[in-house]
């Protein structure tokens, strides 16, 4: 077998290069595509529903100014040529430049998905460690009772449970919004914002990761090694922290990179329902009611989040374990001698 | 680790599969029939489970609308697997170029915003009533499921009695029913499981955001449509009680699905 996993580096880095380019651009025909397939008129995005008293001579000048006249693939290059020199449109819905209304409202969405990352990783790898601790002990059994129960519940209607608790009922937290209106500075009022949307976010992830963590330190203390460690004296405690969990971090990080994406892109209910104004919403929206050229960067956004994420994992894989690596070649080998 | 069978479950999910089928007989009233004289009602001795703010009562309505869930689930399961195991069998089994070339684009089905796919075939098939939108679902959920196929089947193409049943003629599909199929089906059931909950979700989400069902279709996420008024009106039987008929069915289901996942490790641990 050719050992071909001994490239040079740099070859490797602008292969992925290119297959991040070419994801990209496929990315962009596709959704561009599919928006101006499905049915639904942008014009109301535009005007609302002042389309219908609008002439047909009228609605066919607003189409032509908006560039919505011509044949997709027209349309198409139009758009990549602005979007080549970073002018992106404008948005059919508020009417100002799509790069203005994502401005203001990415650093709530990266707020609220990014602390909730942070939580979920933490917490995540804790419960994981604890349960692996107490492996089919009474306190493992009710964790993964309760876990499995949090993961069975919709984010929606977690939302609407806690809006009735601790709002409607307790009228200890806010129900909507980012913050009070006139109170726009306080940290305080950002924070109590904040919690309910947060732990909608936290819930909804958490107990898939610390499942995960949990059954794959199982496996680990089932390995030969580990018996070995505890025949040289060490407590089962310090084998736990010090090479079973050392030896599922790679595959954690890894997998934690291909969630950054999903757990920042899975905002958007809890977005919606506490009317939190971020990204979530505004893809919502421009889904919706044809808001074609948002639509376009918010799909692009999340998209190239996504295989930056897969990208990433993959990479931080084989750094950690060149194991890997040589087995992925292998397996291509092996796969073509077939 | 032991895996008792999880019969609380099974029966809870039973009692309310039969609870939606049956539901002619003792759920008299009709959930459709706005009784606006008697609308936000609290759980009482006519309405069990009280009305909601056109007046429909719950307790009718609990019953008629889990058939159109449970029906979505098991509907949109049936299409989501049927694709994941045609394309995951067709891209394991054939050569590395064209596995590779329906990979990617699987991974760039993946990489569109879900919620996109979603409102556009939506809007393609014209969601209005529940067997379009279990279509929709499913035409959007098969990818991750396509992957395990892929991966089993990868591993099963290699073996002996497949190259002896290839040798002997065997055709792609001949191949597929009678030697692949019955080596993974045991790791698609608890996939196929998972997806009937996902699907359940999937349209109680839609459905709560308004872009899945009508409010005049009654199922559990339509019904918690309204939950905005209900908030207001702190009518908590309107949130409550749908949700948790939700979440017991979804949570029975979590508890099949594990026990049917192939046991990983038999052995006990050297901690």
């Amino acid at each position: 077998m050719r050992r071909r996993s001994l490239r040079k580096p740099y070859i490797t880095i602008i292969e992925e290069l290119i297959k991040f380019a070419l994801s990209v651009f496929l990315l962009s025909v596709l959704v561009f595509t599919l928006a101006r397939l499905a049915p639904g008129d942008p014009l109301y995005a535009y005007y609302g529903e002042r389309v219908e008293k609008m002439s047909g001579q009228e609605q066919e000048a607003a189409r032509e100014r908006l560039g919505l006249d011509k044949p997709i693939p027209v349309q198409y290059m139009r758009w990549a040529k602005g979007a080549a020199h970073g002018d992106f449109g404008i948005s059919y819905q508020y009417k100002r430049d799509v790069k203005e209304v994502i401005a203001g409202r990415i650093g709530n969405t990266l707020l609220l998905g990014g602390l909730g990352f942070v939580m979920i990783f933490i917490l995540a790898l804790f419960l994981g460690l604890f349960c692996a601790w107490r492996e089919d002990k009474r306190a493992d059994r009710v964790v993964c009772r309760i876990g499995t129960l949090t993961s069975c519940i919709p984010d929606f209607w977690l939302s609407l449970l806690l809006i009735l608790v601790f709002s409607v009922w307790l009228g200890w937290l806010p129900s909507s919004g980012a913050y009070s209106v006139g109170a726009e500075k306080g940290f305080a009022d950002r924070v109590r914002h904040l919690i309910l949307p947060l732990a909608v976010v936290v819930l909804g992830h958490l107990w898939y990761y610390a499942y995960l963590v949990r059954n794959r330190l199982l496996e680990e203390t089932r390995a030969d090694y580990v018996l070995l460690a505890r025949m040289k004296g060490l407590s089962g405690k310090q084998v736990l922290y010090r090479h079973c969990l050392r030896n599922v971090m790679p595959s954690y990080l890894s997998m934690m990179a291909i969630a950054f994406p999903h757990i920042l892109g899975g905002t958007y209910v809890a977005e919606t329902v506490f009317s939190y104004p971020g990204i979530g919403t505004l893809a919502y929206e421009s889904a919706r009611y044809q808001d074609y050229n948002l639509l376009m960067v918010v799909s692009l956004m999340t998209g190239i989040l996504v295989i930056l994420g897969n990208m990433f994992a993959k990479i931080l894989n084989e750094r950690i374990d060149p194991r890997m690596r040589l087995k992925r070649e292998a397996q291509k080998e092996e796969v073509r001698g077939f | 680790m032991k895996k008792r069978f999880p019969r609380l479950s099974l029966i809870i999910l039973a009692a309310i599969a039969a609870g939606c089928l049956a539901c002619g007989c003792f759920a008299t009233k009709d959930p459709a029939y706005m009784d606006l004289a008697n609308s936000n009602v609290a759980p009482c001795r006519t309405f069990l489970f009280g009305t909601d703010a056109m007046g429909r009562d719950i307790f009718a309505m609990i019953w008629y609308g889990g058939r159109i869930s449970l029906l979505i689930g098991f509907l949109a399961t049936l299409i989501s697997t049927a694709i994941a195991v045609l394309v995951g069998s067709i891209s394991g089994y054939a050569p590395p170029w064209a596995d590779g070339a329906v990979m990617r684009i699987t991974d760039l089905v993946l990489s569109v915003p879900g919620l996109l796919l979603t409102v556009f075939l939506q809007a393609v098939l014209g969601g209005e009533s529940c067997y379009r939108l279990a279509v929709v679902i499913g035409l959007t959920s098969w990818m991750s499921m396509a992957k395990v196929v892929r991966t089993e089947v990868l591993q099963l193409k290699n073996t002996d009695y497949v190259l002896a049943a290839r040798c002997l003629g065997g055709g792609f599909f001949h191949i597929l029913c009678r030697h692949l199929a019955p080596n993974f089906v045991a790791s698609l059931l608890f996939m196929a499981v998972m997806n009937v909950r996902n699907a359940i979700v999937a349209e109680s989400t839609l459905s709560f955001m308004g872009i899945g069902l009508p409010v005049e279709v009654v199922s559990w996420g339509s019904m918690l449509s309204l939950s905005e008024n209900a908030l207001l009106s702190r009518s908590w039987w309107m949130i409550l009680i749908p949700g948790a008929f939700l979440v017991t069915t979804l949570f029975c289901l979590t508890n099949l699905g594990n026990y049917m996942r192939k046991s990983v490790n038999k052995r006990h641990s050297n901690l």
